[in-house]
């Protein structure tokens, strides 16, 4: 008999180490590239940024509630680090944080009045839920939220040009510091996945996902695990939201709360390979290194790769990157290519990335 | 609140009516017949602003007359997406459906602006743009109204051909139940495709006319869609002759807003989506 290896535990380690690596990524890149370093951390916190939404939005995805309202949460997240920054003063170790919790609340609120809205239902209602949230905010008083053109808000990191310190050395440490910050967050992001992902809740989960009914009916509480993935994905979306909000040193309505937030945190996912912990990051790795060489070509109308990318996917790869790249260890491993009676069920299950339950409006 | 302004925004929001039922009319054919739920819509409509735009600026052609070619046009455009894509997904589940046809708005979306650029263009110069009738206090612009006259007879002529032509006898009949109407020898995949190309032809006659209205961006189409979405939804998903009532309740309550209510006019987005969320949720409680 093998040994058995706790795949909890195993995943945490693998997850850990990745990180450490992660944590040593920015001195190698100066020790490597010297002054091109700090161009390269930006990509990378765009990458850290993207797979950190997405990740947070699959984690929703998983109980099969497709929300359009991830913008609405890393709105909520930068607008309430900036407002109590404003008006109390909170400092923004405090505040940031604080980001997310006011964006799980509103989930949880969200969350409840949408419990029975299914699949397009909930998406809409999602949607029309992040707008109003954003003409609520546009319509606060100028003195508490900055009305339509937003407000200021304090940089996180603002490092003092030291003597004998280069430009481009300021910029590369103010750049390391968001690097580990994004990190941070991605990490918390991933282990809370982990967590779903090997313990019973992943079949609570997914039988929430394929047929709702049928999961109440075999003792799972959908209402109260919708809920729970509202609030942590709506949690990690806010937090976001907030340290983004001091990286640009800006908050405004249609800057927090834009369409292209949702766009990314969705396209990302179902690119990338959905319901997994490796899909999302796989999928931000590959679109932001896509999305530096889109802006660049095409300037306003970027999205269009992301349009592309979503309608090719659904179309071509329905599972995603994952899919993809285990069908082929698959194939290689295996050179007929035989498939055993057990695999095809399993397989039915993940093949559609979605199973929405019976429409009742 | 000023009540004497309440007469002028029953009129204005009758008058907006006609364009929302003409947008939504379309939708709801596409969600109707073929049970997509289409996230692109408003980006036809979009298309059909941005062409009317560029027939004005390029042979200067009226904006009455650009009807006659936008219509094929998008006509045509709506085949097109239709064949290349919609298609494939019409037995996929229905969230498949519903971000293939986001992705086909993003395309549609970011394609105009690399086009036109994200400024507001507009038909200023039509000679009737100006003209405008006073009955008591009340104004109507002659813009508003054709508009409106417009839109009833385009909608009006979609419920006729529904009623009484083969065609909207089969497209009906497929609504219903698609297997029967293949059972019964109707051709399923060509209903289906004139009624989407269908769609995305009567939101493109919107947009000329908002071309003409208002001063519209590329980015004009989501909002659009989300307007058509509150209407399709307060009629019912699918239900084609309610759309009508929605229409001018929506309109109505939006016009009521924006002026009777202070500072309500960039209140005037946040009602469609009241409307759609209230519309929703409500519905959903009913159905326990």
């Amino acid at each position: 008999m093998k040994p058995r290896i706790n795949p909890l535990g195993r995943d945490l380690l693998l997850a850990l180490l990745f990180f450490a690596l992660l944590l040593f990524l920015p001195p190698l890149l100066r020790g490597a590239f010297g002054r091109a370093s700090v161009s390269y951390l930006s990509l990378g916190i765009n990458a850290l940024v993207l797979a950190t939404l997405a990740l947070s939005w699959d984690l929703l995805a998983r109980t099969g509630q497709l929300s359009l309202a991830h913008a609405a949460f890393t709105g909520a997240g930068a607008y309430s680090t900036a407002i109590l920054l404003r008006m109390a003063d909170v400092p923004l170790w405090l505040g940031i944080p604080l980001g997310g919790v006011v964006a799980a609340l509103l989930a949880l609120a969200l969350g409840s009045v949408t419990l029975r809205l299914y699949g397009i239902y909930f998406a809409i209602a999602t949607l029309a839920f992040t707008e109003v949230l954003k003409t609520v905010v546009q319509e606060l008083p100028t003195k508490i939220a900055g009305g339509a053109p937003g407000m200021n808000v304090t940089a996180l990191f603002r490092p003092t040009l030291a003597p004998g310190m280069e430009r481009w050395e300021l910029a590369f440490v103010r750049n390391q510091g968001y690097f580990w910050v994004y990190a941070a967050l991605l990490l918390v992001a991933v282990i809370i996945s982990i967590f779903i992902q090997r313990s019973r809740l992943k079949s609570a989960f997914t039988a929430i996902r394929t047929n709702e009914l049928v999961a109440g009916v075999m003792g799972v509480n959908p209402a109260r695990l919708k809920l729970l993935a509202f609030v942590l994905s709506s949690f990690v979306a806010g937090t976001l939201g907030a340290v983004e909000a001091h990286r640009l040193g800006s908050v405004s309505p249609d800057g927090a709360f834009a369409v292209s937030t949702t766009v990314l945190a969705l396209v990302t996912p179902i690119f990338g390979g959905l319901y997994t912990t490796v899909g999302p990051i796989l999928g931000a790795l590959v679109l932001a290194g896509l999305e530096e060489t889109l802006k660049r070509t095409f300037a306003d109308g970027y999205l269009i790769g992301y349009g592309i990318v979503l309608v090719a996917s659904i179309l071509f790869m329905p599972r995603g990157l994952v899919g993809l790249l285990s069908g082929i260890a698959k194939r290689l491993r295996r050179p007929g290519g035989g498939q055993e009676g057990g695999m095809s069920s399993a397989r039915a299950m993940t093949d559609e990335p979605f199973t929405a339950p019976e429409e009742t409006p | 609140m000023d009540l004497s302004l309440l007469p002028q925004a029953l009129v204005s929001g009758v008058l907006a009516a006609g364009l929302y039922a003409l947008v939504s009319v379309g939708l709801a054919l596409a969600i109707g017949v073929i049970g997509i739920v289409n996230f692109a819509h408003g980006e036809f409509f979009m298309v059909g602003a941005f062409l009317a735009y560029q027939l004005f600026v390029s042979f200067g052609f009226d904006p009455l007359l650009s009807l006659l070619f936008v219509a094929p046009a998008l006509f045509v455009i709506g085949a097109i997406i239709y064949l290349s894509s919609i298609r494939f997904v019409l037995k996929a589940p229905e969230l498949n459906q519903m971000l293939l046809t986001f992705g086909v708005g993003i395309i549609l979306q970011n394609l105009a602006l690399l086009i036109w650029g994200g400024d507001p263009r507009t038909i200023a110069r039509v000679p009737y743009r100006a003209i405008g009738y006073k009955i008591g206090n009340i104004s109507i612009g002659l813009v508003p109204l054709g508009s409106f006259v417009i839109s009833l007879i385009l909608v009006a002529a979609l419920y006729w051909m529904l009623a009484r032509t083969p065609l909207g006898r089969g497209m009906r009949a497929v609504a219903q139940n698609r297997i029967g109407a293949g059972l019964v020898g109707l051709e399923v995949n060509r209903i289906y495709l004139i009624a989407f190309a269908m769609s995305a032809l009567l939101a493109g006659m919107g947009g000329v006319m908002i071309a003409v209205i208002q001063s519209p961006t590329p980015t004009i189409g989501f909002g659009f869609t989300l307007k058509a979405f509150a209407i399709v939804v307060l009629a019912g998903l699918g239900n084609i002759r309610g759309i009508t009532i929605a229409a001018i309740v929506v309109a109505l309550s939006e016009s009521l807003v924006a002026t009777m209510v202070p500072n309500g006019d960039s209140l005037r987005n946040a009602v469609f989506f009241a409307i759609i969320f209230v519309a929703l949720v409500a519905r959903s409680r009913r159905a326990y």
